[in-house]
């Protein structure tokens, strides 16, 4: 399985590299790109809000404001601890995190391993541990291992799939949330989530703000 | 930087980096050589120790998250060595070169606290973390069953 | 509860005591303990006059191994190496036995580094069955003078005497005196002449064999037991040393101002580059000596070093690889001939054809290594979780330029060996900079340097090729193997000599008419070293696959073919196995053959255990392998299941061992139980890998070793029982493992995997 899966990444990865160079005419010209739903997309910069200020039907500017949300949303540093299952991930090519440790019954781990019995407030440099207050795992509900774009976006609007938060909420979450901050600056040796957390708060909000439209199936950013 | 804690049971005060690992302030200042070093990246588990209840690796727990905590460290597991887990460890002869014993014991201690009756894979689950080169697994499976008074196999 | 830091006194420090082991944590059998154990363990800090009682204790001492007391106490030294082997619990008990001493009033301390003892290295599984009898002639001595003693007090034949349970009999009077009451006096008597001491007949040695008491288990389970990290004295240091990538590195420039900035650190050290043959030379690099680990720790990830690459700096195991290949094309030094090999396999109806690998793979002992030194004038005082004292100790002299009278080396306990520890190259670094820094210096090692400067065990690709006929008979038989050998760590070498195929190849009893082994070149550019069981890992590996290759070419059961090419019980003599002489890890053929009858004896109990015959079971595999290593012989059965985790599982393990006469079955026990778990590890995970000299993989995250979830809950070992001469036990059960699981994972899934780690292989 972790085989196959290292497999698909490299593939995905020239993939991604393309596509990042082609990445506006796509926008026009319609996603209908086919991908594997895990994509990784790779590439420091994150374009805000006022990018898309040219796509003039508000439905369509929020369908690509989310797309390229999910640049930040899809990226391994994000969906490593939204796992689909039982175990989180690490890595940019989804291994199961080592040491083997499980989801437990507050998705905190389990007696003996949970998370904030080796994750600390911070990054440590030396130990190489990741850290951010209240290290811990996305719910099972809010599993994103897997999950094409548009998945993801309907699942954020769920409030049986998002904690029950309001879009507000969601907005601020992404905004402001600490271990969300952590995609942004996760320590020597580690590729960051694209963007600034600001530049992604502003796009989730302005997401929002054209009426939270949800991109196609088929669509990657 | 002074920083207060309790160690075992008895107030001590650590004058340390804050950033120093609670590993190295027990071994180094406070002279307890109980708690090992195997890894030091929270991959090994042979420095578990308890803080405020909750098994935590100390090699990457930095002194300060310890400030005004409780830390208890093998040596304080019982007051005579007769911890239940103490005495199955004994009986059942669990320990080979001994080094990841303190460990194995502080992780297990926790665990049976929080699940008096645990399962097979709750054992597994909770020391998977806990590696022993030694490979004494299966005697640990087994004394933790002992402790716990579950039937043998 | 006592709060108090280890420390060793000043003044305890500077007696270099035998008994007392320089204040290090002794053992004592469970019932029997002390107020004021000097170890300073016991709650008390360690005082000089504890230390200074043990340094004059009175009483009899008819040799270094057997103390007894005017109270009856009785010491025994244990000369070799505790690493969870459980040898303090093992040696100890032979003396006692033969003393006839009560365990309960029996202690045992560690010995120093000393010549007295004789050979000391830890290795090679020879504490037992090297020093079976020798032991018992101390405990024997010892006795014999007790009874004369008593003897000259009743003015009766000393034959008329026995001792036991710590007293010696009048046997007609049922008179008794105790060990106490005669030790003064039998301290005044003649020692009897080695061949005047007479050996209990078996019947007598009471634990021999028995589940023993198991000395240390208080003191491991408390966190009292002293490892090479836990000696503290006034004044140490700490040192954390950055070392050049590959072996032989050197230091092009350096600016220590980053890490002298660190709080705590007070020196920095550029140790001297090493020149090959690297021996336990200091690996070489620039030392970070500060108050303690952490500010070391900081202050060398703060250096700003420029490496020179040196002489092994392109080493590249892809490239290595195809360089050990190649030299198995060529053919090497003939190692074993029987028959015409070529000529047989010119002729024969069918000829499979296999090639092996196996990767350098690292010790990882849980324990990092660790030494303490203290340099002073020309005296040395040294601590170390090292497996080889006496090594230690002559290397630090040669260091020093000084006697080895003058270098005091006290064992600590050892967190794990499996060979790593009976390298000295770390008590070297720790008498270097403890000589520049002039004061106590401890050596810490860091996980990453243990997995990057390790003495690995010998990366391995071997050929093997058989010829069979046309019933299926095997009628050729051609092994080639290609590995760098431990002498390359000593000497210039250009590859295995033939006496390196001893473990596995020549020894390997086959009926096979035309049988051929050959050592081909290699040369080493890392530091190679033993690892538990060592080439027997990778020689086992190939052999026992290959054995399973022919039978499925065949469409036979794997255990008949086993047995086929083995051939009948019997001893195999020298000109049958096609060689002149075997080293036979140091023991005489006449005591020690190559039994294929107890080679098939273990396979046939394993598989019983395992019920093989009925081994076809929906959703799980089995596979079979044995070998002879150390004397000893091992087969195992392993069972392996799908894992949608881990891709394959080993969910059951079988574990025969035949290993002769046994002195503590408890321990051999666990020996074994822990023999399965490394056997997983190498066979699953194992392995390192160098891209430009350097290693790639760092700590448990890439190096991996086996966790509670990868050894099964079902596991199963028996030790065969025999009265036989002893032989190895800490590492014969290793080499089977890994490939038992090849085996069951090819049953399971049809994949045959010829190279270790079997799980990076693995296609799903
Ligand atoms: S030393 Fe802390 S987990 Fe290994
Ligand atoms: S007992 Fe040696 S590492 Fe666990």
């Amino acid at each position: 399985m972790l085989c196959a899966m290292r497999r698909v990444f490299v593939a995905v990865a020239i993939v991604a590299a393309v596509a990042v160079v082609m990445r506006a005419a796509m926008l026009e010209a319609k996603p209908t790109q086919v991908a594997q739903p895990t994509q990784p997309v790779t590439g420091a910069r994150l374009r805000g809000p006022e990018a898309f200020a040219g796509i003039a039907d508000p439905a369509e500017r929020s369908r690509a404001l989310f797309l390229e949300a999910s640049r930040v949303l899809t990226h391994p540093r994000c969906i490593n601890c939204h796992p689909a299952g039982d175990v989180p991930h690490q890595g940019m090519t989804l291994e199961l995190h080592y040491p083997p440790v499980v989801r437990g019954p507050k998705d905190r781990g389990v007696v003996g391993v949970e998370c904030a019995g080796c994750h600390q407030d911070r990054n440590l440099e030396l130990a190489r541990v990741p850290g951010a207050p209240s290290w811990h795992l996305a719910p099972i509900e809010m599993a994103w291992v897997g999950k094409s774009p548009r998945a993801i976006c309907e699942q954020m609007q769920d409030p049986k799939r998002n904690g029950g938060k309001t879009l507000a909420q969601i907005v601020e979450h992404n905004a402001h949330d600490k271990l969300v901050a952590w995609g942004w600056e996760p320590g020597a040796g580690r590729e960051p989530v694209p963007g600034t957390q600001e530049q992604f708060g502003r796009l989730v909000a302005a997401w929002v703000e054209t009426g939270a439209k949800c991109p196609p199936e088929e669509a990657r950013p | 930087m002074t920083i207060r804690l309790r160690v075992n049971g008895v107030d001590r005060t650590v004058d340390a980096d804050p950033e120093m690992p609670l590993l190295w302030a027990l071994r180094d200042i406070l002279g307890l050589t109980g708690t090992k070093y195997g890894c030091g990246q929270a991959l090994c588990g042979a420095c578990s120790v308890h803080l405020d209840g909750q098994v935590v690796r100390a090699c990457v727990t930095p002194v300060r998250r310890a400030a005004g905590g409780a830390v208890t460290t093998i040596e304080g597991l019982s007051p005579d060595g007769n911890h239940p887990l103490q005495r199955a460890w004994m009986e059942l002869g669990v320990p080979q070169c001994g080094f990841c014993q303190a460990g194995q014991l502080m992780t297990a201690a926790a665990l049976l606290k929080a699940k008096p009756r645990p399962t097979d894979d709750e054992i597994d689950q909770s020391l998977a973390a806990n590696l022993c080169r030694c490979g004494t697994y299966p005697r640990i499976r087994a004394a933790v069953r002992k402790a716990a008074g579950l039937p043998e196999k | 509860m006592s709060e108090r830091p280890v420390l060793i006194t000043r003044r305890s420090f500077l007696i270099g005591l035998n008994l007392s082991a320089g204040g290090l944590a002794l053992g004592i059998f469970p019932a029997w303990s002390r107020a004021d154990e000097p170890s300073g363990k016991s709650g008390k800090a360690p005082t000089t006059a504890d230390a200074a009682e043990e340094a004059k204790a009175p009483g009899l001492n008819p040799n270094p191994f057997v103390h007894v007391g005017f109270d009856g106490l009785v010491t025994i030294v244990c000369a070799r190496s505790e690493m969870g082997q459980g040898v303090r619990s093992s040696l100890p008990v032979l003396i006692a036995d033969e003393l006839g001493a009560t365990l309960a009033r029996v202690k045992v301390v560690q010995a120093d580094g000393d010549a007295k003892y004789g050979d000391q290295n830890t290795d090679g599984s020879s504490s037992v069955r090297n020093f079976f009898d020798d032991l018992r002639r101390a405990g024997a001595t010892a006795r014999q003078m007790l009874v004369a003693a008593a003897a000259q007090r009743w003015n009766v034949q000393p034959d008329t005497c026995v001792a036991h349970d710590h007293v010696v009999e009048h046997r007609p009077t049922k008179r008794t005196l105790a060990f106490g009451e005669l030790s003064a006096a039998a301290a005044k008597l003649p020692i009897p002449a080695e061949k005047s001491v007479t050996l209990r007949p078996r019947a007598e040695l009471h634990h021999l064999g028995k589940e023993l008491p198991f000395i240390d288990a208080a003191a491991y389970v408390t966190g009292k037991a002293a490892y090479g990290a836990d000696v503290r004295v006034p004044e140490m240091l700490i040192a954390v040393i950055a070392r050049p990538p590959a072996v032989g590195g050197k230091v092009l420039h350096y600016d220590p101002a980053p890490a002298l900035a660190v709080p705590g650190v007070k020196r920095v050290i550029a140790l001297p580059a090493p020149k090959a043959p690297y021996a336990f030379q200091a690996w070489g690099g620039v030392a970070v000596l500060a108050e303690n680990t952490w500010a070391a720790m900081r202050g060398r990830a703060a250096l700003k070093i420029t490496w020179d690459a040196g002489e092994n700096g392109t080493y590249d195991s892809d490239a290595y690889r195809r360089e050990l290949a190649a030299s198995l094309q060529k053919g090497g030094t003939r190692a074993r001939n029987l028959g015409d090999v070529d000529a047989a396999l010119a002729k024969a109806a069918r000829v499979i054809d296999a090639e092996y690998y196996v990767p350098h793979l690292p010790q990882m002992p849980m324990e990092p290594p660790v030494a303490m030194a203290h340099v002073r004038g020309d005296r040395c005082e040294i601590w170390a979780s090292t497996q080889n004292p006496q090594e230690a100790r002559s290397t630090a002299a040669k260091l020093l330029g000084v006697p080895e009278e003058r270098v005091t080396i006290h064992v600590t306990f050892l967190g794990g060996g499996f060979g790593r520890k009976s390298k000295a190259d770390f008590v070297s670094e720790a008498v270097l900079l403890s000589k520049e820094a002039r004061v106590p210096v401890r050596v810490q090692w860091t996980r990453e340097d243990d997995v990057r400067h390790a003495y690995y065990n010998a990366v391995s690709t071997q050929r093997l090729r058989a010829g069979l006929d046309g019933r299926g008979k095997v009628v050729a038989w051609l092994h080639r193997t290609a590995f760098p050998p431990i002498g390359s760590t000593f000497a210039k070498v250009k590859g295995p000599t033939a006496e390196d195929l001893q473990q596995g190849v020549l020894d390997l009893a086959l009926d096979v008419p035309n049988v051929r082994a050959e050592a081909c070149a290699a040369t080493a550019h890392v530091r190679i070293g033993w690892y538990r069981s060592v080439y027997n890992i990778f020689h086992a590996f190939a052999i026992s696959s290959f054995m399973d290759e022919i039978a499925h070419a065949r469409g036979q059961d794997p255990r008949d073919v086993l047995y086929e090419l083995i051939g009948p019980p019997r001893t195999v003599s020298l000109a049958d196995l096609g060689i002149g002489k075997l080293p036979n890890y140091g023991a005489p053929l006449a005591t020690h053959p190559v039994d294929a009858g107890r080679l098939h004896g273990v396979v046939q109990r394993v598989t019983e255990l395992a019920r093989w015959n009925d081994r076809k079971r929906e959703g799980r595999a089995l596979g079979l392998a044995a070998h002879r290593s150390f004397l000893s012989y091992a087969a195992c059965v392993a069972s392996v299941v799908r894992d949608p985790e881990r891709t394959v599982r080993v969910d059951e393990a079988w574990l025969v061992l035949d290993a002769g006469t046994i002195v503590n079955l408890d321990r051999v026990r666990a020996q074994l139980q822990g023999a399965i778990a490394m056997g997983i590890s190498n066979a699953l995970f194992g392995g390192v890998t160098m891209k430009k000299g350097a290693t790639q993989e760092s700590n448990f995250r890439d190096a991996r070793i086996a966790g509670i979830r990868d050894v099964p809950r079902k596991l199963h070992v028996e030790i065969i029982s025999s009265d036989g001469p002893p032989c190895g036990v800490g590492e014969p059960g290793v080499p089977p493992v890994a490939p038992a699981i090849a085996n069951a994972i090819f049953a399971l899934t049809g994949q045959r995997i010829r190279e270790l780690p079997l799980l990076r292989a693995l296609r799903v």
